[in-house]
């Protein structure tokens, strides 16, 4: 399909905040958190040229922020938000009134280390200390990815009616300038038609959201919830091969690069799979077979495209998990989720947990290529290992 | 894209009615019309907050209504009450009492210019009844049992009906257009009048008795008391009544410059203040302490602004005699006493303080200590208490058929005690001659149901009550009163009656405690909807009520309680 424009140069923040503008939500609550500033900042822009029709709420702060989501969300209207770390832990309690509402609301989250000590580099922890809240979460590689990711998001949070996390990590994609390809507005709006919800909150009809349910209720609807959350992979994974169809453009749920025959898999989250790709090339022109998978849906955990992509090599031995994150007492959550995930398979590979980028701190391909040589010289080990 | 549309499982549209949060509760509230402080304390339990709701929705002519339900002088009580229904006033908790009296005044006074009346009663009844005495008790029982189809005469000693309103309290403080309307207005229910008939030997109560189905009595108080230590033949000493009933008809005594005033009453304060506007100088000798006085607050004030010199805590021992033709006066001989009580509930005692001794000189001495009835008229066939006739809770005297009250039977000594009475014995008037065709009720003997109003023995509601974030602090209206060179130059009322939006405004401040306003918070405020509207209350649904409370606390009137449960 036509329609593609020329590359712009964008930062990954201004790409999600075009993104959010082709989608057109009608409601945005958000409130300003280094390093998502710039995405507010450019959707205030477009407003003000008149290319951004949604009512922009500034409250006082990011529990307000979803306050705001959540209602206007169950008025039937599409919601965008942003925040980052402080802001994303400040919301926690909604973000589990929010898929409880079944609330299809679209929420970047510019990844930023927790504080405290107060920092400002690049690390997952924040969201994935949000996994168990019911929000869909995808990571993103690029600015490209995390435009892409953004629109497609819409698309599968409205079907499944559950709310979309879409998180990108601080500096090396939401303040990297990137050539981004920015679909026709048109494009866009036949992939996401408008959001009409069988049902919603209406003076005109009155009905509520949020009454006390028997125990019986409660049961039937987490159920529910877990029900939406199965549909997720298949729903994702055909919203990214339509989007594909239109753009040329696929990310995938998972995706596998130079996967065949590999001795060892790295498996990571978000900007570290860039690295990872050129440390993988490296290896691979030295002659160790080595691959990367990128997962980029968390939640819901993949389980069986893990399995699939990880169990049909019948020369992998060892998997080398990067987790730019840190669960005190556990160490990586990956590292914990893909041992989780891997567990029970026959011929199962050894599952490596590095703790490599916390904090932000550097990781080079060259050093990605030592913790694999590590790897694949050590016994494997059930807790997490810190590595510079 | 796939065209289904999700379904939330657990939306809710409709009603709440699957969730029985009543199970929850350990207290349940109640929408209650609890009786208010001001309603307890007013001698005729005038359902106050009632009336000023009424008011302050601008439906006069129903206030007025609710008013003249247990007083049929309004304008009259509006001006010259003692109003113990502000000192028990909840509002003086918050900011200012409500200028409960003012108010009244104002409906009265609005009634009498649209020349509002009362229905005709609807019921003839065959019985007639007598009423003796034309004052407000009299007047009050006349217009009660009128109402109720009785045919009453009402008989006067006086030439006009009014009683102490009329040869007593002055016309400063009570017009006499005013009054005059007033009672025209309870006349005009068909009332037969017979003034200038004194009840005067027994016999006359007797041929009253064969003639008459009921009897009240209610001839007031007029007998003086008198000091000993003064000489009343002297014509320097005049008794107080004696002196306002003359004042009131427009005459005027000669008791030379300076006039003394003994007493610390309304009626001393009364007496001094005509005084004052016949031109003389004039001091009070009270027996109490200025905070102590009888009187009312207002009239010591306005006493004094009008130049009446005060001498309190003080008593006269005794008065010498100056050579008057040499136009020489009197010298009095005071001293400074204090007033206690040897018992709780006892007597009071005057000591006399040692050395405190003090004389000034005078003209003449009107003394207003007191009065007691006159029992003499009535015979010996009434059982007495003291110096007043005896009666039980409902006026019934000790002999069948005759009813009194009044100062006759009270030392109260409040016109609107005295409405109360009339209004009373009106009742058990009515009951006594309902009743009188089925089974003999023995006299004085009254079952719970014939008591007049309730509001005696029911909670009040308390302050606590009011959720006082729905009334904004506000000052009550300042009394205006006219300037003292126009008040002793025309002899015109001194207090002013509020203005018509002063009124409105006032009747805003109002607590309404107990009244239910019908804001309608408590249903507002549910988050059960547990509470619904249900005919000119409210009603609690128990199966939804959780108990919370909500609905208590957001009511402005303290007209939601809460009660625990014991299930």
């Amino acid at each position: 399909m036509s329609g593609e424009q020329a590359p712009m140069l964008l930062t990954g923040n201004h790409a999600v905040a075009w993104a959010a503008r082709l989608a057109r939500p009608q409601v945005v609550p958000v409130y300003p958190i280094t390093p998502q500033t710039p995405v507010l900042e450019k959707l205030t822009d477009f407003q003000a040229e008149g290319h951004f029709d949604a009512e922009i709420i500034t409250p006082e702060s990011e529990h307000s922020v979803m306050s705001a989501c959540i209602p206007a969300s169950l008025a039937g209207v599409r919601v965008f938000t942003a925040t980052a770390s402080q802001g994303l832990l400040l919301m926690h309690e909604l973000l589990h009134y929010a898929s409880g509402a079944r609330a299809p609301i679209v929420m970047a989250n510019v990844n930023r280390t927790v504080a405290s000590p107060w920092a400002f580099w690049p690390d997952q922890t924040d969201s994935l200390a949000q996994r168990d809240t019911g929000w869909i979460q995808f990571y993103v590689e690029t600015a490209q990815e995390a435009l892409d990711t953004v629109i497609q998001a819409f698309r599968v949070a409205e079907q499944v009616l559950l709310p979309v996390l879409v998180n990108l990590d601080a500096f090396y994609v939401s303040h990297a300038l990137e050539p981004v390809v920015v679909p026709a507005q048109a494009l866009v709006d036949a992939y996401l038609p408008p959001f009409a919800p069988a049902q919603r909150l209406d003076t005109a009809q009155p009905s509520s959201w949020g009454n006390v349910v028997s125990q019986d209720m409660y049961y039937r609807h987490r159920q529910d919830i877990e029900a939406a959350m199965a549909r997720v992979p298949e729903l994702a994974a055909a919203a990214d091969r339509e989007w594909s169809s239109h753009t040329g453009r696929s990310h995938g749920v998972i995706e596998r690069y130079r996967c065949d025959g590999a001795a060892a898999v790295i498996v990571s989250m978000g900007s570290l799979c860039g690295t990872a790709r050129e440390a993988v090339d490296a290896m691979r022109d030295s002659g160790l077979a080595v691959g990367l998978v990128k997962l980029r849906l968390f939640r819901p955990l993949p389980v069986a495209a893990l399995r699939a992509a990880l169990g049909g090599i019948a020369a992998l031995d060892d998997v080398v998990v990067l987790d730019r994150n840190h669960s005190p007492g556990v160490g990586g959550v990956l590292h914990q989720e893909l041992r989780a995930a891997l567990y029970g398979m026959p011929d199962a590979p050894r599952v490596h947990g590095y703790l490599a980028g916390v904090g932000g701190v550097n990781v080079s391909p060259e050093r990605i290529a030592a913790f694999v040589h590590q790897a694949l010289a050590s016994p494997v080990r059930a807790e997490s290992e810190w590595v510079r | 894209m796939s065209a289904e549309l999700l379904v939330r499982s657990t939306w809710t549209t409709g009603s709440t009615a699957a969730i029985k949060t009543g199970t929850w509760r350990a207290a349940l509230p109640q929408h209650v019309r609890a009786p208010s402080p001001c309603h307890a304390a007013c001698p005729v339990h005038g359902d106050i907050a009632e009336w000023i709701g009424q008011a302050r929705d601008g439906d006069f002519a129903a206030a007025w209504s609710t008013l003249s339900r247990h007083n049929p002088l309004p304008a009259v009580i509006g001006r010259i009450c003692h109003h113990p229904c502000e000192g028990a006033c909840n509002r003086a908790g918050h900011d200012e009492p409500l200028s409960i009296c003012k108010l009244e005044r104002c409906v009265g006074d609005i009634a009498l210019e649209r020349g509002w009346s009362y229905a005709a009663a609807t019921l003839q009844q065959p019985e007639r009844v007598a009423v003796v005495g034309g004052g407000p008790s009299g007047l009050s029982a006349a217009f009660q049992l009128r109402r109720r189809g009785y045919a009453v005469t009402l008989f006067e000693a006086q030439p006009e009906l009014g009683g102490v309103m009329r040869y007593g309290i002055p016309g400063y403080r009570l017009a006499r257009e005013v009054l005059d309307a007033e009672i025209e207005r309870i006349l005009a229910l068909g009332v037969e009048v017979r003034c200038g008939q004194a009840l005067t030997a027994p016999q006359a109560l007797e041929d009253l008795h064969s003639a008459f189905d009921a009897i009240y009595l209610a001839i007031g108080a007029r007998r003086q008391k008198r000091l000993p230590q003064l000489d009343y033949s002297q014509p320097w000493v005049v008794d107080g009544a004696e002196f306002l009933a003359q004042t009131s008809l427009g005459a005027r005594p000669a008791l030379g410059r300076h006039v003394v005033v003994i007493g610390g009453g309304s009626a001393a304060l009364d007496v001094a203040r005509s005084a004052r506007r016949a031109g003389h100088e004039v001091t009070i000798l009270a027996l109490e302490a200025e905070p102590e006085m009888p009187a009312q607050r207002d009239e010591v004030v306005e006493a004094r602004e009008e130049g009446i010199t005060l001498v309190d805590a003080a008593m006269l021992r005794v008065v010498s005699e100056l050579d008057r033709s040499a136009g020489g006066g009197l010298r009095l001989h005071c001293v400074r006493v204090q007033l206690g009580r040897a018992a709780p509930r006892g007597p009071v005692t005057v000591t006399a303080l040692p050395g405190s001794d003090f004389v000034f000189e005078a003209d003449a001495i009107v003394t207003s200590i007191g009065q007691d009835p006159d029992l003499a008229p009535l015979g010996a066939r009434f059982a007495t208490d003291g110096p007043l006739l005896q009666t039980d809770a409902f006026g019934a005297t000790s002999v069948d058929g005759v009813w009194a009250g009044g100062d006759l039977t009270s030392g109260a000594r409040f016109v609107s005690e005295a409405i109360a009475m009339g209004e009373h014995a009106a009742l058990s008037i009515d009951r006594r001659l309902r009743l009188r065709a089925g089974p003999a009720e023995p006299a004085g003997q009254h079952s719970p149901a014939a008591a007049p109003v309730a509001g005696d023995t029911e909670a009040l509601v308390p302050l606590a009550a009011i959720n006082l974030h729905y009334h904004p602090v506000a000052a009550r209206p300042t009394a205006r009163r006219l300037a003292v060179p126009e008040r002793l130059a025309a002899g015109g009322e001194v207090q002013l009656g509020l203005a018509i939006e002063q009124a409105l405004a006032e009747a805003v401040r109002c607590f309404s405690c107990g009244t239910c306003t019908h804001c309608d918070n408590c249903v507002t405020y549910c988050p059960d909807f547990a509470v619904q509207r249900h005919g000119d209350g409210y009603r609690v649904l128990t199966d939804y009520c959780k108990g919370c409370g909500l609905c208590v606390k957001e009511c402005p009137s303290g007209s939601m309680t809460m009660q625990e449960e014991l299930r």
